[in-house]
């Protein structure tokens, strides 16, 4: 098992290896939750998570023989990083399974770390078998993401940092995938601080940690912005020191994740992954819970890809009523859309794309629709000038999904 | 300094009392950098975040500097400025902080976020028409009046040496990091941030400061050069919305032509460029006039190779429109 001189002993060995990240105390979201938050920027670690921690220090145990052998791994994301980066620094060679349809720009950045990636299998699942059947063949040691006591330990260490940095917090709040982070993250704050609440949050799409706790079968699927938390199976290792220490596993919706990165980028002006943004997804979607409470959040990663990044951006102006898409009904003569472009205009509104329907459309030969995109102020915006274009006789409907 | 309305350039005894007076107000923020960057760079480039300070950029320490030193006597006036971005910010959230009232005096076409913004700070809006009215009169007017402090964003020796702090925490950082700045960049408007900066490294850390500016709004690149103020023409655009002050300030130009080894200066498209690495490498937000100075660096405006690099990264107040178009941007 793991207890907390292992913690300790990792941050020994971690010492010079990866780095020791700020932790930030942030007014701007004390203000929107009414909480008194701080921050814990695993986003600015080495690759731009907390996996560089356990990998380290699982690799640093490595006997000479393993060394030379080599380590292989699964994942397509963060563990992938992080065992890449530590295996080409202490000349290991590593090779990391992906799933067949892992994206190329994931591939070539693991693979400029200096790994071997081989594409195999439908899924992380799938591939982790995989990964684990050619370790055996091949004699090279699997590197678990979590299920491992030295990677448990390692991961312990962003807590023990955390808590070094602000030791008073009243609750903890760390995402869960496999669990090795926040079973790290149990066992430094029962050594360091008992009575720190330590609440552990997983995505509504893969709430396996969530129904282990309830001894109910796993059954995650589908697509979520939190990749970097979305594991079918909890851990065999860390299911048991999570239930040892937290009473229960909270669980936040899509939404809601892809709302907390947007505020983490307006209000604290970081890049934040989806994973590493549920704890700040939670405590906006319960604010009662930790309001006037001094919360610590486990900000896990900051690995979120430039188009993601853009539609959660793009999206969340949509959102807030300053992109607004309208579709108008209108007389098909000219001067009709002269006349709309003219009302928008009069009231504020910036168009910045039109389709105009009229060929394929299953309205009446002599009508037209026409699809509208507009900058806005806000969703006050938004409705005056849908009210301004149904005064002048323009049928408007909302396309875009507002607050 | 004496007294709150000295004209006097500040010395970095200043600086040192203005860390004092921040203390606890203005958030230390850290040094960041990522190993793989500085390795695919050939140099080790190290930022300063004021993204993260209080306000969104820099701006909060200077303005707190001097807000904060108003006799309790003058604060019943309370606080004026001119500005439609960060420095209204900042005023506004030291005066708030002071419990004075600030009135922020705005042109009428400022982006409505930073209106709203400089509101809920505390800050009391007013608008004028570029056009027909003029800032000035109604700020000396609101000064008459109500015996209102201006506080100039950089003309302004307790501003200037509110800024510096950032020089004084980049030396005291980098003793902790163990690491020797050869080189510090920093964003320059009207030379503010810059000049402080400038004023606390050369008495600390001894390295070279460089100034970084949008190409088409190279005063003090220019300045420098010539060894006299020059402008830029009165049609000059970027997107750098936070450095376009037309011509260095007089004071911060007296500080600039001893201090600064030379001025940098990038195109639009390379502080896009410079945010969205900004983004995806080492995960903050910056703005387009914040990301000059990391611009200059990641386009290697000098030569850096194998240099311990540092740079200023001034502000965050981006829209979301500019982040979107930022990471729209091809990077080799």
């Amino acid at each position: 098992m793991v207890d907390f001189d292992d913690i300790k002993n990792a941050r020994d060995l971690l010492d010079g290896q990866v780095l020791r990240t700020p932790a930030l105390a942030s007014p701007g979201l004390s203000n929107v939750t009414g909480a008194e938050i701080y921050l814990k920027l695993e986003n600015q670690q080495v690759t731009g998570s907390f996996k560089v921690r356990g990998s380290y220090v699982r690799m640093a145990a490595l006997s000479d023989s393993e060394r030379k052998a080599g380590v292989i791994a699964a994942s397509a994301g963060n563990h992938a990083q992080g065992v890449g980066y530590h295996a080409a620094r202490l000349g290991i060679p590593a090779t990391i399974y992906m799933p067949a349809n892992t994206p190329f720009t994931k591939v070539a950045r693991t693979e400029a770390l200096g790994a071997k990636v081989i594409l195999e299998g439908e899924s992380v699942a799938e591939s982790r078998i995989l990964a684990e059947q050619a370790a055996g063949a091949e004699g090279k040691v699997f590197i678990h993401p979590y299920d491992d006591p030295r990677v448990i330990a390692g991961q312990g260490t962003a807590t023990m940092e955390f808590l070094e940095d602000v030791p008073d917090l009243d609750a903890l709040v760390v995402p869960i995938g496999g669990g090795g982070l926040a079973a790290g993250c149990c066992i430094a704050a029962a050594a360091l601080n008992p009575d720190l609440e330590v609440v552990g949050v997983q995505a509504d799409a893969y709430p396996s940690m969530y129904q282990a706790f309830r001894d109910e079968p796993p059954h995650g699927k589908g697509a979520t912005i939190a990749d970097g938390i979305a594991v079918k199976e909890p851990g065999a290792l860390t299911t048991p020191i999570l239930k040892a220490h937290m009473k229960d596993v909270a669980v936040v919706r899509e939404a809601d994740i892809e709302s907390a990165v947007q505020v983490m980028i307006d209000v604290q002006r970081l890049i934040v992954e989806g994973s590493g943004a549920v704890p700040l997804a939670l405590v906006l979607a319960e604010p009662e819970r930790f309001k006037g409470r001094k919360v610590g959040l486990m900000v896990s990663g900051g690995n979120i890809d430039s188009r993601l990044l853009s539609s959660v951006l793009m999206r969340g102006l949509v959102r807030d009523g300053r992109l607004a898409k309208l579709r108008i009904s209108l007389i098909d003569m000219p001067g009709a859309l002269a006349a709309v472009s003219g009302i928008i205009g009069a009231k504020g509104g910036n168009i910045v794309d039109v389709l105009h329907q009229r060929m394929f459309r299953d309205v009446p030969v002599k009508e037209a629709d026409v699809d509208i995109a507009i900058e806005t102020i806000n969703a006050d915006h938004v409705r005056e000038i849908m009210a301004a274009l149904e005064e002048a006789g323009f049928g408007t409907r909302l396309l875009s999904d507002m607050r | 300094m004496d007294s709150l309305n000295s004209s006097e350039p500040p010395v970095f005894a200043d600086i040192k009392d203005a860390a004092r007076q921040l203390r606890g107000w203005a958030r230390r923020t850290p040094l960041l950098e990522n190993t793989i960057l500085n390795e695919q760079l050939g140099f080790r480039l190290v930022v300063k975040p004021e993204c993260l300070q209080r306000t969104g950029s820099f701006k909060f320490r200077g303005a707190f500097n001097k807000v904060s030193r108003i006799p309790e006597d003058m604060r019943a006036g309370g606080v004026v400025a001119f500005s439609s971005g960060n420095h209204a910010q900042g005023v506004a959230a030291a005066a708030t902080i002071m419990g004075m009232k600030s009135t922020i005096i705005m042109p009428k076409d400022a982006p409505k976020a930073k209106i709203e913004n400089t509101k809920a700070l505390g800050g009391n809006v007013v608008l004028f028409d570029r056009k027909t009215e003029s800032r000035e009169e109604i700020g000396e007017k609101l000064q008459k009046e109500q015996g209102a402090v201006l506080v100039k964003p950089y003309d302004e020796p307790l501003v200037i040496a509110g800024q510096g702090t950032i020089g004084l925490e980049i030396a005291e950082q980098s003793k902790e990091m163990e690491m020797t700045p050869d080189v510090v960049i920093v964003p320059a408007g009207g030379g503010g941030l810059v000049s402080g900066t400038a004023l606390a490294v050369s008495e600390t850390i001894g390295c070279p400061v460089y100034s970084a500016e949008p190409d088409t709004f190279d005063d003090h690149k220019r300045s420098l050069e010539a060894g006299s103020r020059q402008s830029v023409p009165a049609d000059a655009y970027s997107i750098c919305d936070a450095l376009l002050a037309p011509m260095p300030g007089e004071i911060t130009f007296s500080l600039n032509r001893r201090l600064l080894a030379g001025g940098l200066s990038v195109s639009d498209d390379e502080a896009l460029r410079a945010m969205k690495t900004a983004m995806l490498s080492l995960k903050i937000v910056v703005e387009p006039g914040g990301a000059v100075a990391l611009a200059s660096a990641l386009t290697q405006k000098i030569n850096l190779q194998g240099k311990t690099v540092v740079v200023v990264c001034s502000g965050g107040n981006a829209d979301p429109e500019m982040l979107g178009r930022a990471l729209a941007m091809e990077i080799a």
